[in-house]
Order: C-alpha cells, then sequence, then structure tokens
C-alpha cells in the first residue's frame, strides 16, 4: 500500500512537532530502559563472572588467631567444598603527609594457586618473596594506588605493634571481595585517600604480625548439596577453641551487599520508569489517533466509498502510530547506547570491577523495540476500530455537532455564573475532551512526580549530611586507637595546642544472642557526659545513654526479633583477652542513618570486659585554624590507628556526590522532556480541533494574545491539578523507591524540603508555558478565510 | 442495476426520519441518468445506496446478476472497489496526496486500472500532476476526482451535485468530461443534481421530491452540456 504510506508520511511530515513530541516520550522510556538495563546487565554479569572465575567465598570466619592446620580439620567436614585460610588485618598507614590511613592486610600463598577470593592482578606484577630483609612486596587494590597517584617501586609504611614496617608497590589488582572498598559498614562512602587493600605474600604477613604458622580467617566455598546450616555449625565447633570473632556469609559480606543494594535500585528503575513512560506514550498515540481518525472522517469515508476493506484503513492509522514507536524506539535505543556506555564508565569508576564492564544489552535492544512496537499497534488498534463504526455515506456529510454536554461546574450555578467566557469555554471544552485531558493531566502528574523524585534525592541527602555531620556530630576529629587504651592516657591529647575538648569511646565488637538467635553487632561506648555526639531514639529523639542496659539497634532487634524490656547475652568479640558473656537489658532502640551499632554506658562496656576505665578512641573538638596543627601532632602519635577529620569526610562526600549529579541531572532533563512534550501536543490537538472557534474569535477582533491567553487557560487547569496531584505522588513514589533499595546498612530518609515542592512547581509551569508557547505559533499565521470556508 | 422498492430511515435517537420511501428505479447500462430534485429530497441517500456506500433500510439492489445488498460488508466494499466510481460536490481529495497520488490512491485497488497518464491527459491535467490539492483550483480539483473515480474502469459513475461547488464555465466544462466518459467509455453516468437544465444532457431523467422518484422522463435527444445554460 505505497500511496496510504506516502499518506501517513506526508501528514507526519506536515505535523512534525506533534510526531516528534510523542516520539520524544516513547524515546524517553527507551533511553532509560536500555542505559539503565544494559548498567544492570553489565555490572550483574560482570559480577557473576568475576565471582565464579575468582572463587568468591561463600562464608566467612574471623578468629583471633588459629594454627594453620585446622584447615585439615575443616577439609574434612562433610559439606566443606574448597577452604582458604589466610590473614587479614587493619594496621595504620604512615602517609608522607602525616595522614593517617588504614591498610588491610590480606595474605595470599605463593603460588597463586585456584583459591577462595583470588586476585586478578590489573597492572605491574605480583609479590614474590625474596627479600630476607628490606621492604615486602605489596600488590594494591587500583582505587588506593590512583588516589594517593603511587607508582611502582614506591614505599608504603605502617605501623605493626608500634613499629614501622615498609612496603614496595608492585602491582595493582582487584578481588571480589573488594569490588567496592570500604572499611566498615559505619562508613557512608569508601574513600581510597583512607583506605586501601595491602594483598602480601602469606609467610610474609605472618612474619610481620607475629604470627607464624598461623591465620586469622577462613573462608570456604560450600559442596555442591550441602546442609549448610550443619556444616557452619561444625566449623565453628572446631574454630571456637580459638577465639571466634566472628563469622558471616556471603549476603552479609560488605562489598557483596553495597553491590547488591546498587543493582537493586538499578532494577526497579529499569522496570518502573520505562513502563510509566511506555504507558503514557501509549495513552499520548491514543488520543492523537482517535484525534486524526475524527478530523479524517471524510477521507475514511472515501476510501471506503473507494473499496478500501477495514482493516486496510485501520493499518494505514496503525501505522502512523507504529511510526511514531519506531521513531522513539530507534532514538532511543541510539541515545540509550551511547548513555549506557557513560553509566556503565560510571560505575566502572565508582567500582573496582574487571575492565571487560562494557557493551550494552542486546536483548533489553530487542525487548525495547518489541516494546515500542507492541504499544504503538496496541493503541493504534484500539484508537482505529472506530474505522469500523464509520459509515462511508455519512462521513461524506460534515459532522453534526455534538450535542453541549454541561461541564461539571455548570451543575454548581453560583460557582459557574461567576466564570468569563474564556473560562466558560475552555471547561466546556475539557469535558468535552475528557480522556485527552485526562491523558494529559497523567502525563502532567507523572512528571511532576519525577522531577519531585530526581530534586529529592538531594533533599535526602542534603539532611543525611546535615543530620549526621552537622547536627549529629560536632567534634571535629575522630581519632582511633590500636588497642584498648586507660583513658587517662587521653591526656597526652587533650594537653595538645588547639585541643579544646575531648571526649572518649570505645567500640566493641559483640555477639548478641536472643532466643536462639545471634547477631553480630558493634557496642558504641560513650560517657554520661557526651556533648560531641547526638545519640537518637528509632523515632528520633535526642537520648542520653543510660548507666545500665543497652540501647539497641533497631535493625539488629528486628532480626532477633526483640521487643523493648527484653533481655538479651552480649558476647564481646575483642581480638585480644578472653570472651565475656553477660545478660544486659534492652531499655531503647536506636536508629542510625549511617553505620549501624548499640549504644552503651562506657562504664558498662567496661563491666561487659570484666575491665575498668578503658577506651578505644575520642573525639576531638579543635579550636578554629589549629585543625592541620593538631591532625599533624595527632599523626605523629603512635599507638593511633585512625584520625579521621569531620571536614574530610565531608569532601569525600561530596566528591562521590557528583557522580549522582548527572544521573540526577539526566532525570530531571526527562521529567521536563516527557511534560513539556504531553502538553505541547495537547495544545496542537487543541488548536487544531479549535480552528474554526479561534477564527471567528479572530474576525471578531480578538488578537493573538488575547486567543493564546483563551487556549493557555486549559493548561493552566493542567498545570494547577498537575502539580495538585502530581506532589503528593511524587512523594509516595519517592517512598517506595526509598522502600524498594533500602537495605540492612542504609537507607534513605525520605526527606523532602518545602523548597523542593516550590521548585518542583515552578519548573512544571516553566515545561507547560513552553508548551504552550510552541504550539500557538500557528495562531498568527492562520488563514482565517480558509479556515472559516472549509467545510469540514 | 435494478433498485426495487428500496427506502432508507435514519434512527436519530427519538426521532426517525425517512430519508427515502419505498422507490423502484432500473439503470440501463451505458446510458446517462440524471437525477433531479431540490435539497433533502432524497436524491444523495439514493445514489449512496446504489453505490454501496449506505445500506437501504429495505428493498434490494440487483447489480447484474448480484444481490448487492445481501452481501455484507466485505460484499458492498467489493462491489464500490470494482464496479462504482464516485464523484462528490467537495471532491474529496485527501490533501496531503499529489493529484497523480490521489488517482494512485484509486488505481492501487484494481487488478487492471486504467493508464493515469492517459486519463490525466482525459481530464486535461496532465501538466499539473504534482501539485497538492491545496495548490489547484476547484474545478481541476474536481477533475481530478473524476479521473481517480474513472481510473478503476468502473461500470457505474456516480456523481453527487459534480457541478455545485464550481463557476457556471467550469461547471460546463466538468459536464462535458462526464459525458465523454459516458459516450467514449461506455460507462453508465448517474448525476443528481438540483439544478434543472443539466436534466437536458441526460438520456433519462428522474425527479425526486420528498424523499420519493416522482416522475421518469425519456429524453430522446439528449443535447451536448455545451448548449446548456442556467
Amino acid at each position: 500500500m505505497g500511496i496510504l504510506n506516502k499518506k501517513t508520511w506526508r501528514y507526519i511530515v506536515r505535523n512534525l512537532g506533534q510526531f516528534l513530541a510523542a516520539t520524544s516520550v516513547v524515546m524517553g522510556g527507551i533511553v532509560v530502559y536500555i542505559a539503565m538495563s544494559s548498567a544492570y546487565f553489565a555490572l550483574g554479569e560482570s559480577r557473576d563472572r568475576f565471582y565464579e572465575e575468582n572463587n568468591f567465598a561463600d562464608y566467612y570466619f574471623q578468629v583471633v588467631r588459629a594454627p594453620e592446620n585446622v584447615v585439615k580439620q575443616i577439609e574434612m567436614i562433610d559439606g566443606v567444598g574448597r577452604v582458604t585460610s589466610r590473614i587479614q588485618r587493619d594496621v595504620p598507614i604512615l602517609k608522607d603527609n602525616e595522614e593517617r590511613a588504614t591498610a588491610r592486610i590480606v595474605s595470599y600463598n605463593l603460588p597463586l594457586g585456584d583459591v577462595i577470593n583470588r586476585f586478578t592482578l590489573q597492572q605491574g606484577r605480583t609479590f614474590e618473596v625474596n627479600q630476607a630483609s628490606g621492604p615486602t612486596e605489596v600488590v594494591l587494590d587500583p582505587k588506593y594506588f590512583t588516589a594517593n597517584q603511587l607508582a611502582w617501586g614506591d614505599q608504603i609504611s605502617v605501623i605493626v605493634d608500634g613499629k614501622e614496617a615498609r612496603f614496595t608497590v608492585v602491582g595493582e589488582a582487584i578481588s571480589p571481595e573488594f569490588i567496592y572498598a570500604m572499611k566498615d559498614s559505619a562508613d557512608i562512602l569508601p574513600d581510597p585517600l583512607k583506605f586501601g587493600i595491602f594483598m602480601v605474600e602469606h609467610s610474609q604477613v605472618q612474619q610481620l604480625l607475629a604470627m607464624p604458622g598461623e591465620i586469622n580467617q577462613v573462608l570456604i566455598e560450600f559442596a555442591p548439596d550441602a546442609d549448610q546450616s550443619r556444616v557452619i555449625d561444625s566449623i565453628k565447633d572446631t574454630l571456637e577453641p580459638f577465639g571466634l570473632l566472628a563469622d558471616y556469609p556471603r549476603a552479609d559480606q560488605l562489598s557483596h551487599a553495597v553491590l547488591n543494594t546498587e543493582l537493586a535500585g538499578l532494577r526497579s528503575v529499569t522496570t518502573v520508569l520505562p513502563l510509566i513512560f511506555l504507558g503514557i506514550a501509549a495513552a499520548i498515540q491514543f488520543v492523537i489517533l482517535r484525534r486524526l481518525i475524527k478530523a479524517q472522517r471524510a477521507q475514511i469515508g472515501l476510501m471506503k466509498g473507494l473499496g478500501y476493506h477495514n482493516y486496510l484503513i485501520m493499518l494505514h492509522y496503525i501505522s502512523y502510530a507504529l511510526a511514531i514507536s519506531l521513531a522513539g524506539a530507534v532514538l532511543g535505543i541510539i541515545l540509550g547506547v551511547v548513555l549506557s556506555g557513560q553509566m556503565i564508565e560510571l560505575y566502572a569508576a565508582y567500582f573496582n570491577l574487571p575492565t571487560g564492564l562494557q557493551g550494552f544489552n542486546q536483548r533489553a535492544i530487542i525487548n525495547g523495540l518489541a516494546m515500542c512496537l507492541a504499544i504503538g499497534f496496541i493503541a493504534g488498534l484500539s484508537a482505529s476500530r472506530r474505522v469500523v463504526q464509520i459509515n462511508p455515506a455519512a462521513a461524506m456529510r460534515p459532522e453534526p455537532p455534538k450535542i453541549g454536554g454541561k461541564s461539571l461546574l455548570e451543575h454548581l450555578p453560583p460557582l459557574w455564573k461567576r466564570l468569563d467566557a474564556g473560562w466558560k469555554m475552555t471547561l466546556r471544552n475539557i469535558s468535552r475532551n475528557r480522556s485527552r485531558f485526562v491523558v494529559t493531566l497523567l502525563g502532567v502528574i507523572f512528571s511532576v512526580s519525577l522531577l519531585l523524585i530526581s530534586l529529592f534525592t538531594f533533599d535526602a541527602v542534603d539532611y543525611m549530611m546535615d543530620e549526621y555531620f552537622y547536627e549529629g556530630q560536632s567534634y571535629d576529629i575522630a581519632i582511633r586507637f590500636d588497642s584498648l587504651l586507660l583513658e587517662r592516657e587521653l591526656l597526652n591529647i587533650s594537653r595538645l595546642d588547639g585541643v579544646q575538648k575531648v571526649e572518649s569511646f570505645m567500640e566493641v565488637p559483640v555477639r548478641i544472642h536472643y532466643g536462639g538467635h545471634t547477631e553480630d553487632e558493634v557496642l558504641l561506648a560513650y560517657g554520661p557526659d557526651l556533648t560531641m555526639k547526638r545519640l537518637e531514639t528509632d523515632t528520633g529523639q535526642p537520648i542520653q545513654v543510660p548507666e545500665a542496659g543497652i540501647v539497641l539497634n533497631d535493625r539488629t532487634a528486628r532480626k532477633l526479633g526483640i521487643v523493648s524490656g527484653a533481655e538479651v547475652e552480649v558476647e564481646t568479640l575483642l581480638h585480644t583477652g578472653p570472651v565475656h558473656r553477660d545478660k544486659v537489658a534492652i531499655v531503647g532502640l536506636t536508629r542510625q542513618l549511617v553505620g549501624a551499632g548499640s549504644y552503651v554506658d562506657l562504664q558498662q562496656a567496661n563491666r561487659l570486659l570484666g575491665e575498668r576505665n578503658l577506651v578505644s578512641g575520642a573525639l576531638l573538638r579543635v579550636e578554629s585554624g589549629k585543625m592541620d596543627q593538631v591532625e599533624g601532632e595527632l599523626n605523629k602519635m603512635l599507638g593511633i590507628n585512625s584520625v579521621l577529620s569531620s571536614q574530610k569526610e565531608i569532601d569525600n562526600f561530596n566528591r562521590n556526590l557528583e557522580s549522582m549529579n548527572v544521573s540526577l541531572g539526566i532525570m530531571v532533563l526527562f521529567a521536563a522532556l516527557l511534560g513539556f512534550a504531553i502538553v505541547y501536543n495537547s495544545s496542537v490537538m487543541n488548536l487544531a480541533e479549535r480552528q474554526r472557534e479561534i477564527g471567528s474569535m479572530r474576525v471578531i477582533g480578538y488578537s493573538v494574545g488575547e486567543v493564546s491567553a483563551m487556549l493557555f487557560k486549559e493548561n493552566v487547569v493542567h498545570a494547577v491539578m498537575g502539580v495538585a496531584l502530581g506532589l503528593p505522588s511524587g512523594l509516595y513514589m519517592a517512598q517506595a523507591y526509598v522502600q524498594s533499595v533500602s537495605t540492612d546498612m542504609y537507607s534513605l530518609p525520605v526527606v523532602i524540603y518545602p523548597r523542593t515542592y516550590v521548585m518542583a512547581a515552578i519548573g512544571t509551569v516553566l515545561f507547560i508555558a513552553a508548551a504552550h508557547l510552541f504550539s500557538v505559533r500557528g495562531i498568527k499565521s492562520m488563514d482565517l478565510v480558509s479556515v472559516l470556508k472549509s467545510p469540514d | 442495476m435494478k433498485l426495487q422498492q428500496v427506502s432508507k430511515t435514519y434512527d436519530m435517537g427519538e426521532v426517525k426520519v425517512e430519508a427515502l420511501k419505498p422507490s423502484s428505479l432500473d439503470i440501463y447500462a451505458g446510458e446517462m441518468l440524471v437525477i433531479l430534485g431540490p435539497s433533502g429530497s432524497g436524491k444523495s441517500t439514493l445514489l449512496n445506496i446504489m453505490g454501496g456506500m449506505d445500506s437501504p433500510t429495505s428493498g434490494q439492489v440487483i447489480f447484474g446478476d448480484q444481490n448487492i445488498t445481501s452481501g455484507g460488508e466485505v460484499a458492498l466494499t467489493r462491489y464500490r472497489r470494482n464496479e462504482v466510481g464516485f464523484v462528490f460536490q467537495f471532491y474529496n481529495l485527501i490533501p496531503d496526496l499529489t493529484a497523480r497520488e490521489n488517482i494512485e490512491l484509486a488505481a492501487e485497488l484494481v487488478k487492471n486500472p486504467l493508464p493515469i497518464d492517459d486519463i490525466l491527459e482525459d481530464v486535461g491535467l496532465d501538466e499539473r500532476m504534482d501539485h497538492f490539492p491545496s495548490q489547484m483550483s476547484g474545478g481541476e480539483q474536481q477533475r481530478i476526482s473524476i479521473a481517480r473515480a474513472v481510473v478503476k474502469n468502473p461500470r457505474l459513475l456516480l456523481c453527487d451535485e459534480p457541478t455545485g461547488a464550481l463557476d457556471y464555465e467550469t461547471g460546463k466544462l466538468i459536464l462535458s468530461l462526464l459525458k465523454k466518459i459516458n459516450r467514449g467509455r461506455d460507462c453508465t453516468v448517474v448525476l443528481i443534481t438540483h439544478n434543472i437544465a443539466i436534466g437536458a444532457m441526460g438520456d433519462r431523467v428522474a425527479r425526486m421530491r420528498s424523499g420519493e422518484i416522482v416522475e421518469i422522463a425519456e429524453n430522446p435527444t439528449p443535447v451536448s452540456p455545451e448548449t446548456i445554460e442556467w
């Protein structure tokens, strides 16, 4: 049917604006779908392959120290597949600028066999054992290497048990357990300036850490069909005598958990967003086609008169919807593939993943194309079913005017009477074209929501920063010691020039037992006179640490099924000293925006350990202008494991936000594009349908501006209702989104500032006004005579 | 073609409008039949029923040996496609197609259409074939509309007030063209008009009033359109 295709093509060219508007909505859906799902696919694929190739462990056991041959015993346990033992310990790094950083030393046997969690060399070479004395060779994770501007052969000093030890950098490697290299879950984000993975030969680590013939970590892989919980229990029994500190499955492994959160977020965005876009696109196509069929009623009658079958005429109109879909899909795929490259690069920069992280998801492209064509076909089919009902003889006569139904407001005479003629026309027009009005309104609501969600992320992060960094803590520096110290030793620190106040704390890793369940937890112990950190309950109320009892983290409480007032058994898990178990009452619940932990009193913590006056770190308030000086002094002190400055944490945080700005910027762009397209489209249709009306008004003497203002009234209704409904729906969608990506480790607070609502509303008014101005350009050039003369 | 007791009633919700009372009419192959009547007399309804554009409420339409009222939508479409050409008062050209393409729109439907170039030459518009309807005068548009009807080589050409929207000179030109097609291509032409003068060019003239055929008269000496005046 070449001629009919030509007719479609000419119509598209003549109404290009409308075509492009509808196309861009389809395109928006496909771009998001292709880009996000490609990123999701690439990230997931790359992770799975990497896990597979490098034997990512199923389960982890951490002990104080155990003889190497304990592995032999574990290998014998039924259900254990592969076992790897090693040493892992964090030690402070002495940097040239005297700042503190932490090295996580991980030991590997040579030759590097097919062990669990083996690493993949990215650059340089792997370490060797030959030096009797002199620096030990180390392979670093790429992020630490790059962030600290290191070069092959550079020396790095660390402090082990109060003595300096030196490493030579020989290579750069990645491992499945350090894809996201964060020190612990108390950190918000990775800071490669302050934390690095140091991969070192096993015997040299034993020597360095004075652990000859010993290990402190066991990694296992389950045999297929193993009874996993029985295997875990057996291994725990085996390791118990050696001070079992922690055991956790892959799901709780930090890097894995963060990666999973990211994938879950991508996944929910990948499914929901394009569906909404395409749903709206389908609705637009339906509305456009219905109007087109109405406007071309006589042409349809003619085609029928000539002898065209109904299905051919329907196909002709469906082809218009398909053209929109196809154009949108093709543009969307091209842009999506380009964008997916960017997205993947963004992720690659964020995670330590193999460089193979690239490419787009072919299946997504096929799916995207199929989805587009399907919605085009469905919208086209449902709109063009009306063709069948058109009687050719009747279609050739001008359509009788519709029976003028009353609009909703007309049933309220007092209100109706007050409206001027323009508003009356507008409201009647809306009630005559209800489905178009609803579709447009839905589009506006969705773009308002999308605007709000994009902007909300900034608020949530800002709120989190504010709560965490500014409200929640007023200290300037937090220091942590290598081991527990007597509180009076802090005197040295408080005497430093510039230090105004020192408050001590203790962090104790523990295991909490309740009702047959066990969870690992960190006790955060503070003195009763704590001022530099605000502690809050699960409902956000500030609290003081009670003298006795424990304020339990609400996530841990939930996992254990604990209610307030219950009593739990706390088992301390310090690397040195005996294990203590004691019963403690739950006196409240706490929730932290970032990190985790439960609060106890400092003396209570000491009692649990059977000690007195011990601390593990301190919070410092420093005179302004003396930060660098104090930091320098602290960095020189031995026995200090880490020195964290609040300001530097904030800087790191902001650095990490830059990548977020890009993707949120794109979201804002799409939201505005969607709103613009749908309002433009509806205005153009409105204009086309009311040509005679507009012509008459112009002839009577209305100016172009006055006519345009009259048409704008309908868009004012869109804007007002769209904002009124879009803001709450955006809030709801933000909540649903946060719910879908929340994890044990962190959840974004759903905080939207009033300013953001206003911004979303202003944004909406702007794109609606822009769309309106674009669509009414035609009024000026309208040929009044022909408009009024034309029979149809 | 035989119309046997054909009637049409429109159901307009609360009221029923009888546009065509039961009427019978035979149309002979190759003749030119002019149906005269004021507006609202039912002539367009009759024409639409003849052309399969509309179905009668009662009665039968026999074309050749087939009953086109009994076959349903598919049979009607086939009938319109293969046997009928339509010419309308307001031309009804597709604005997005050029003159030639408007003709192709019809030509594509049949197996052996007449050569488009010949038709364009017949209607005298071979020079304007790549123009869009909006670039043409009413007379030119009507000539394209005739060409579109003729290209299918139909046995029956139905013309609904073909000169209604045209000026005197152009109207006469169109009538001559229709006469030429009627005589030259041996195509039966039914022409409806309210213009009594045009009746003089028909082989037969039927008069309608208030939905009824009130008179059918033979015209042994049809005149050439050029001599008609109104």
